[in-house]
């Protein structure tokens, strides 16, 4: 039976990473309540075709426009709602892995406590704002870092994109090896390079 | 042996250190300033760092696949989705 991956905020990171994880053998689920808007392009994995789309439709029938139904192997579904409390165990269900590319703590608890609870893994992906630095972590050793200010710059006009890539494709390796052998390594993203902390 | 990784304006660097591994948060910051003043960090050596450079950076506590204690000091990672203006 396939396996589901439940892919968490399809903005800079989420979208990257998907870009990078549609060989594998998985369905994707996508979520994410924003739209696209034309300042995203320069730093998400979005074309001129989805301004105005819901993200995560967005990303989905971009995975299907270019790659094809191969994409995710099995296929992406878009879920176009803001994870919270209320529905984060119906979005965990099924899934056998859980990533978290999410802009704020408060969303990453929200799914982390909603992880645990239904025995999900669940790898986070993480940018530092002045984009120099980047984390991949799984759940059992990640704490969500609080923004210095509430609603904190980053990633405009596309000025972080090479980190963004580069966090992106580590997380879709971090997840390569989870599917493959099950192992959970956790990296530390930086200028100079991807280095295994865990 | 505890080994002090310190990660700063995109470079990430290793600086071996007797410590105890549950060094407070303050020292490992003061002491990580003092390390890239003095030049004992490869590939970054700021002598006339401030001393509240790393006032804002996080602290953890890791163990490495090879089973070393090791210590990070890197910027907090609070983003990944959306462009925020």
């Amino acid at each position: 039976m396939a396996k589901r991956i439940l892919i968490c905020g399809v903005g800079a990171l989420g979208s990257t990473c998907v870009y990078f994880i549609r060989n594998v053998e998985a369905e994707l689920r996508l979520v994410d309540f924003d739209r696209v808007e034309s300042k995203n392009l320069s730093a998400q994995w979005f074309v001129k075709q989805s301004v105005g789309k819901n993200k995560a439709e967005a990303v989905r029938l971009q995975l299907a426009n270019f790659f094809g139904t191969s994409a995710g192997k099995q296929g992406a579904e878009a879920m176009g709602v803001r994870l919270a409390t209320t529905n984060v165990a119906q979005l965990l269900a099924g899934c056998d892995l859980a990533v978290d590319c999410f802009d704020n703590a408060d969303s990453r608890n929200v799914l982390s406590e909603g992880a645990r609870a239904a025995n999900v893994p669940l790898l986070h992906g993480a940018l530092a704002a002045d984009g120099t630095v980047g984390l991949v972590r799984w759940d059992e050793r990640f704490t969500a870092d609080k923004e210095d200010v509430e609603g904190q710059a980053t990633c405009e006009g596309g000025e972080h994109l090479p980190m963004i890539g580069l966090v992106g494709a580590t997380l879709a390796r971090s997840i390569q090896d989870f599917l493959k052998s099950g192992d959970r390594n956790d990296y530390l993203v930086s200028l100079s390079g991807s280095v295994q902390t865990s | 042996m505890t080994i002090l990784n310190i990660t700063y304006q995109g470079r990430s660097a290793d600086y071996h250190l007797d410590l105890d591994h549950a060094t407070g948060d303050a020292d490992i910051r003061r002491i990580a300033v003092e390390v890239v003043r003095s030049g004992g960090v490869r590939g970054l050596h700021l002598p006339n760092l401030p001393m509240s450079t790393f006032n804002t950076f996080v602290v953890d506590r890791l163990r490495a696949p090879n089973g070393e204690q090791r210590i990070y000091l890197r910027p907090k990672v609070p983003f990944g989705c959306q462009l925020r203006v």
